[in-house]
């Protein structure tokens, strides 16, 4: 395997057979509880009318985005960036609050709503399997697939040969990577057949979602200082204004 | 497509059960002495350990990650040929089979009444001294014929049949007529071998699929492959009632009419030999019976396909051209559980005989590395027993072509009933589930009534095993030693990576114990398992200890085929058989024929039955790792057809066919044809031994009809016709 | 014979005390349960709805409708309006009570409660919840400061400290204002990260400036609402001549934020949406018409601000539109990626439905901030406009 400098992925729909081995994969090798999963099969659906048929399989897991709005959200900074792609969390940092999962434009973080206190309810993604990327090993759900739909490598070169591979049939494929730009990019790179909507991926801006949000964020201390400081000056104004209305209405009475 | 309320709740009903578990606080710790020897696993109980799944027959290689002497994590053996590196989802869920928490670990003898589940834990010693005195008393009794054994093919089968023949038994039923006979006998009797190996390199242009879904019915290798050729721009044209994932990918999917497949064949090489499509050189030099074929398919003409099969004339013309204009690199798959009509035997001719015409032998077809590699060694033993008595299956009386260690196992199963040409009394059954996968399931209760005497080798409670006397727990294939697997130029091992659970033993020490009780000790001449496989390996020069560090060994394949370059074939005729005079002589049609298969009446539906990712037929649905990942079984409608009938997803469907009822849950899918339904199979299972799946769907061989093609003796699966109404 | 079913009397409590114990009790027991067997076992919260009733009652509702705290403390110490004085105290009170009950909303809600202090230490500085925690960790504290004198006079021994928290009061009313701004108008940003799923017709970058502003009008009618209903539970007189005068600025505040809403709907070219967008459009102009334009022409009526009736009336109609408002931005209009056509169904629920327990828990926290309210009324001089301490000091 070549160095990699930013760990990817890249899944060909077309080569998805939804056997769901990644699945159980993955379940095994990071120990997921019976009634959870950290990647799903999405988009099984069947369209068109008997006999002219088409269907869509979508493999979904953490997009390893580039800039994660799990990570942008999450109040205590449970989750970390990795400068060659994984983003990954912290379950000794979490509160439980579950913003991660609204931020998340393809609604990756899962919560132990089946959790109390006592075994504590925490959030679940896919980590990008360090265990095995760092030890030579492809991610669990990558390796064992059957059909190579899912494929694993450096992102700058994995983009490449998706482009190759649109470019060698483009009669097959819709002529677009996704993850290549989508959210400022992700790290889980996509090529389809069918319309990525239909594979249930949003249609998402090539700037983070975040963005607007991250702006705001910064303009908060700037702003206190600022009302602060206005409000201050009312108020001072104001009691200025009062006294002196009160000193002139007190000598208004004494001239009387 | 739908949301399925019900499944949400069968699931939380069924997590209550299972626990919200993670794998892992499921697993008890277990050093395996045998991988710790071969240094595999270290003190601490961590290792890796090469060796083979055994999920299904297809045995890809796998390497074991064990972490404190407990299996953690399957991964596929790169330098396996099956799998490459590679696990489909059942191989993945291997370990859940192994930590089972329902599997038998101790042998069982029945206390309540058949098939009420009462059992008791007894020792090995009771158990086989039990069922080696009942063995006895029925062998004394009745003849040695009065015990049938069954099994579906695995890697100790040798040992198995070694146990049956030296006890004298005629009577043996394998998985096969239930499955590929058609396609094993007609290889048979065009080609001499069982099943040709097929070529999937780079040039491979065109693909015919008759129902073989490689792509859901997985097997790792060769549904990589399929994937990699579409991949690459190879036509696949696939036929199938439904549309299946392969359907799905496939460059062209024919929705033909059940039966009619046989049509279809003859219609194409009524154009290839009419058009003079085929390879004349190859097709002079290796075959014989040219002019019969050409005769016989003179009157099939894509005109007279068409109203049978529901395609088009000129779509049966086109692929005859595309496929002759691709040829050699050409390939008509014959499929394997292509037993769906009683015309399904010429069927399979066909499709053979279609790849010999075009030459394409040596090409995408070849000779395939046989399991038994005459490279390997064995225990020495005596020669087995004459057996005088005839077979209850009807072979070869009744199913003259049908080689004798496959067999007929549904009629074995009906002369069990009807005691016919006399009466069984007892059954010794091991890793197979005859209950569910025979046609017609209250048939094989009352078989199972009219014996004495039935003893089960299983891992869990299945089905078969609920309903018997004894049952005798297997260790499952990560926990014991098999004989050895050849596969191209190696030879592979299965070692334990663990020790069994609980009182489970290996298959080989199971037969041997029985053997030797049953006074046919000199027909296991090993001292324990890694004895046997030393035994295998004395001739390779190889030491047990280095296949156990690599999981497999080197072995110069058996050659095969001319030296010359001649190719010849293990027929009659020593050429490919276009016409078969064997066939002929027993009084079958020498060449394929048409042989109009049965209509459903009107309001009746084909029953078509297939399968799916996440289960191998009728064993893993117990599996709670695939149960987690698999949808709950409800039974395919056309969705215009149950919006006619009133019917919509989710419904509650009674289906009745003539011989059984059944209720399930309908889903309305465009994704199969107006004329029938479909169910998966393994479902429904009767044992309450099974608590994951059991309450889970319903059975379709509870409704399946019992019919056999009268040539191949293989099951006709898609000929039962139901009647489906609201429940 | 008559049953004699009279309770000996330090037993006798009033119907209203009893419901609210009763509400309080269901709360009680369905949280416990909560906090033993998990979130999913009361709610109806799912991968795809990870927010629901709690946040958007608990959370949105209730820091919106405590607004009227810091609005009352900035007219009456920052603008100097000495007339309002007389409704600081309930307001100061009301809003203390609304964010304890906030707090306690968010530690059934919260995964982990017993880290709810983690934001103190953890700083993410992106992420807008930990503002809104720092926020309002920091408003509870200074509200805590604004309203102990009312405790701390009704004990003689605590009157200097009473004092010198008056003395020094300025920088924690000014401190409270600049917090609530920015927590008011955060919740509104809470959902900037969300633009593929809030509809459009809600979500724009100005969410936080909608916020506060419609935070204003809220507390206004909130200050109303409250002033009415306590003047009538304890009867005491209404200060009508106060209220009449907040209702003469509601419809300045609320012109200002329709004005916004579709100003920038416009700006943003998707005043189609209005008429386009099926149930969104309606609930939309539900939450307009009823919390906008309805009380705009309500109170610019001066017939309307000079009965109490009609002053409780207007101030219930803006509450019932902005509480849509909060519910639609945090709830109604916020679509999750579909679990798509397929998704292990154990993962859960496709579409959200509030649990009976889920709004059990919610109603007894309320029932409790009300029974607090009463409480804290009766014992301590909350409707009293000068220091009490002072008329009892011979006592
Ligand atoms: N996941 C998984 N893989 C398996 C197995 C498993 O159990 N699970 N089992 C293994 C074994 S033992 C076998 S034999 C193979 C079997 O693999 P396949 O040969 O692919 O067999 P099936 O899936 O039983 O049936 C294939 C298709 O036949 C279609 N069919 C039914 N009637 C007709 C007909 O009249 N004409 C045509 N053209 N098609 C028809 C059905 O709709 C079904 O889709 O799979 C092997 N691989
Ligand atoms: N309706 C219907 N009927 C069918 C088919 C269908 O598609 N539909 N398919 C047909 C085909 S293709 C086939 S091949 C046959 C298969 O028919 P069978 O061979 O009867 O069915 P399996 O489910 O493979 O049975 C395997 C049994 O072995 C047990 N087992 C698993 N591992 C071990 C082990 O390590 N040791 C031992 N001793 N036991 C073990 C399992 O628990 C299970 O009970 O069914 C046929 N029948
Ligand atoms: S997909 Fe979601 S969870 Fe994964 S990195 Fe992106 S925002 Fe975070
Ligand atoms: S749930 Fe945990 S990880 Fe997610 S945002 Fe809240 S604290 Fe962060
Ligand atoms: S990378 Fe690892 S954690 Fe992520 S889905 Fe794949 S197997 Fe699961
Ligand atoms: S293992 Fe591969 S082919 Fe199977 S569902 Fe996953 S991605 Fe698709
Ligand atoms: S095809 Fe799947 S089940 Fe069969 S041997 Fe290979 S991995 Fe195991
Ligand atoms: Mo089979």
């Amino acid at each position: 395997m070549t160095e990699i400098k930013h760990h990817a992925y890249l899944f060909d729909a077309t080569r998805c057979i939804d056997c769901r081995a990644c699945m159980v994969a993955c379940s095994v090798e990071n120990n997921i509880d019976m009634d959870k999963t950290r990647i799903w099969v999405a988009g099984l659906g069947i369209t068109g009318t008997f006999p002219d048929l088409q269907r869509g399989t979508m493999v979904y897991h953490c997009m390893h985005c580039e800039h994660p709005d799990c990570m942008s959200a999450c109040p205590v900074g449970a989750y970390t960036k990795a400068e060659d792609g994984p983003v990954t969390y912290n379950p000794d940092l979490c509160i439980g609050c579950r913003y991660c999962m609204n931020a998340c434009p393809f609604g990756v973080p899962h919560f132990d709503y089946d959790k109390g206190i006592i075994d504590g309810a925490f959030i679940d993604k896919c980590t990008f399997c360090p265990q095995r990327i760092y030890n030579g090993q492809e991610p669990a759900c990558v390796q064992t697939c059957p059909t190579d739909a899912l494929e694993y490598g450096d992102r700058d070169e994995l983009i490449a040969k998706a482009h190759e591979r649109i470019a060698a049939h483009p009669d097959k494929y819709i002529q677009h990577v996704y993850g290549e730009h989508e959210n400022g990019g992700t790290s889980y790179l996509i090529i389809s057949h069918v319309p990525f909507a239909d594979l249930g991926l949003p249609d998402l801006p090539e700037t983070p979602v975040n963005e607007v949000s991250e702006k705001v964020m910064a303009m908060t201390i700037p702003f206190a200082l600022s009302w602060g400081a206005v409000l201050s000056g009312v108020a001072a104004g104001v009691n200025l204004y009062n006294k002196n209305k009160e000193e002139a209405e007190k000598k208004a009475e004494e001239t009387k | 497509m739908t949301k399925t309320i019900s499944r949400r709740d069968f699931l939380k009903i069924s997590a209550a059960g299972a626990g919200a578990l993670a794998l892992g606080q499921m697993l008890p710790a277990k050093v395996a002495q045998a991988a710790r020897a071969a240094g595999h696993i270290n003190a601490e109980g961590d290792g890796f350990v090469h060796s083979m799944c055994e999920m299904c027959v297809w045995r890809c290689g796998l390497i074991a990650k064990v972490v404190d002497g407990r299996v953690v994590k399957l991964d596929g053996n790169p330098e396996h040929p099956h799998s490459r590196g590679n696990l489909c989802p059942r191989g993945q869920s291997g370990l859940m089979n192994t930590y089972d928490p329902d599997r038998v670990l101790t042998p069982l003898i029945r206390v309540g009444k058949r098939g009420e589940g009462k059992f008791r834990q007894a020792s090995w010693e009771e158990a086989l001294d039990l069922v080696a005195s009942k063995m006895t008393e029925i062998k004394n009794k009745y003849g040695a014929e009065a015990m049938v054994f069954s099994s579906t093919h695995n890697l100790s089968q040798p040992l198995f049949e070694n146990l049956l023949y030296a006890f004298g038994s005629p009577n043996y039923g394998t998985q096969r007529s239930l499955c590929f006979n058609a396609m094993i006998v007609a290889n048979t009797m065009t080609y001499g071998m069982e099943e040709p190996g097929r070529i999937y390199d780079d040039k491979l242009k065109y693909i015919l699929l008759t129902g073989r879904n490689l792509l859901e019915a997985i097997s790792t290798s060769e549904t990589h492959d399929l994937i990699t050729a579409i991949d690459r721009g190879a036509k696949v044209v696939y036929l199938d009632p439904r549309y299946t994932k392969t359907a799905s990918k496939a460059t062209e999917w024919l929705p033909i009419k059940p039966g009619n497949d046989l049509a279809f064949h003859l219609a194409l090489l009524n154009i290839i030999i009419g058009e003079k499509l085929y390879n004349r050189s190859f097709v002079e030099k290796n075959t014989i019976g040219f002019d019969e074929l050409k005769k016989e398919v003179a009157r099939y003409t894509p005109e007279w396909a068409s109203p049978l099969t529901g395609i088009p004339a000129e779509t049966i013309t086109r692929i005859a051209h595309e496929f002759a204009d691709a040829a050699p690199h050409a390939l008509a798959h014959n499929g394997w559980r292509t037993s769906n009509f009683v015309n399904s035997f010429h069927t399979q001719r066909a499709i053979t005989i279609l790849n010999a015409l075009m030459g394409n032998w040596g090409v995408v077809l070849t000779e395939a590395g046989s399991e038994e590699s005459g490279a390997l060694g064995a225990p020495p033993q005596p020669a087995y027993p004459r057996i005088s008595a005839l077979r209850l299956d009807g072979v070869p009386w009744k199913y003259p072509v049908v080689p004798f260690k496959i067999g007929v196992f549904q009629e074995l199963r009906d002369n069990i009933v009807k005691g016919d040409p006399y009466n069984a009394h007892g059954w010794f059954i091991s890793r197979q589930n005859p209950i569910q996968s025979l046609p017609d399931r209250g048939k094989t209760i009352e078989a199972f009534g009219k014996l004495d005497f039935i003893v089960t080798v299983d891992i869990v409670l299945n089905d078969t095993a609920w309903f018997s006397d004894v049952v005798l727990p297997e260790a499952s294939y990560l926990e014991r030693y098999d004989p050895l697997l050849p596969v191209g130029d190696k030879v592979f091992l299965r070692q334990p990576v663990i020790e069994p659970q609980g009182e489970a033993k290996s298959a080989l020490w199971i037969y041997k114990q029985l053997g030797e009780r049953l006074g046919l000790g000199d027909y296991f001449q090993y001292e324990d398992e890694e004895d046997y496989i030393r035994q295998q390996l004395k001739p390779l020069g190889v030491t047990l200890e280095d296949v156990k560090a690599k999981g497999y060994a080197e072995a110069p394949e058996a050659a095969h085929g001319g030296e010359s370059g001649e190719l010849t074939w293990n027929t009659p005729s020593g050429k490919i058989e276009l016409f078969s005079d064997t066939l002929a002589k027993v009084g079958f049609s020498g060449v394929p024929t048409w042989d109009e298969p049965p209509q459903p009446a009107e309001g009746q539906f084909f029953l078509l039955t297939g399968k799916i990712a996440t289960s191998t037929q009728f064993g893993t649905q117990n599996n709670q790792l695939l149960h987690k990942y698999s949808e709950e079984p409800r039974m395919w409608m056309n969705a215009q057809t149950a919006a006619e009938l009133g019917l919509a997803t989710d419904d509650w469907v009674e289906v009745t066919s003539e011989v059984g009822q059944i209720h399930t849950q309908l889903l309305a899918t465009q994704a199969i044809r107006p004329d029938c339904v479909y169910m998966t199979p393994g479902y429904g299972h009767l044992s309450k031994g099974l608590k994951t799946a059991y309450g889970v769907g319903a059975s379709d061989s509870a409704v399946h009809v019992t019919y056999t093609d009268p040539i191949s003796g293989g099951q006709a699966l898609s000929q039962t016709f139901v009647t489906v109404k609201k429940a | 014979m008559k049953l004699d079913i009279t309770l000996p009397k330090f037993l006798r409590i009033g119907i209203l005390p009893s419901v609210l114990i009763a509400l309080m009790g269901i709360a009680f027991v369905t949280a416990m349960a909560r906090y033993a067997f998990g979130i999913g076992a009361i709610s109806d919260l799912s991968y795809s709805y990870p927010w629901g009733f709690w946040i958007s009652f608990d959370l949105f509702t209730g820091v919106v409708i405590s607004s009227g705290g810091f609005l009352m403390a900035g007219l009456v110490y920052i603008l100097g309006i000495k007339e309002f004085q007389p409704l600081l105290r309930p307001s100061v009170l009301t809003a203390f009570l609304g964010y304890i009950m906030v707090a306690i909303a968010l530690l059934v809600d919260l995964g982990q409660p017993l880290r709810i202090w983690y934001m103190m230490i953890h700083w993410n500085h992106t992420s807008v919840l930990l503002e809104i925690g720092i926020c309002v960790m920091l408003y509870l504290t200074v509200l805590a400061i604004e309203f102990a004198p009312v405790v701390l006079e009704s004990f003689p021994k605590l009157h200097n400290i009473a004092h010198l928290i008056h003395k020094f009061i300025m920088p924690f009313v000014i401190l409270g204002v600049v917090l609530s701004t920015l927590h008011q108008s955060s919740l509104g940003s809470l959902l900037l990260i969300q633009p593929t799923k809030l509809h459009p017709l809600w979500w724009t970058p100005i969410l936080p400036i909608m916020f506060f502003t419609s935070a204003i009008s809220v507390g206004m009618a909130m200050i109303i609402l409250e002033s009415s209903l306590s003047s009538r539970y304890f009867q005491r007189g209404l200060e009508t001549h106060l209220l009449e005068k907040i209702a003469k600025g509601l419809p300045i505040a609320l012109g200002v934020y329709a004005l916004l809403k579709f100003g920038e709907l416009a700006v943003a070219g998707e005043l189609d949406l209005l008429f386009t967008s099926g149930i969104m459009s309606v609930l939309f102009w539900a939450e307009i018409l009823i919390g906008v334009v309805t009380p705009i022409v309500w109170f610019s009526i001066q017939k309307n601000r000079t009965s109490n009736n009609a002053l409780l009336t207007g101030a219930i109609i803006v509450l019932v539109g902005m509480i849509l408002n909060r519910f639609n931005v945090s709830w109604f209009a916020v679509k999750h990626p579909d679990p798509l056509f397929y998704m292990p169904t154990f993962m859960g629920n496709v579409d959200y439905f509030p649990t009976f327990p889920e709004v059990a828990v919610s109603i007894g926290i309320f029932a409790a901030g009300i029974m607090a309210f009463g409480l804290i009324a009766k014992y301590f001089p909350v409707f009293e406009d000068e220091l009490p301490a002072a008329a009892h000091a011979g006592d």
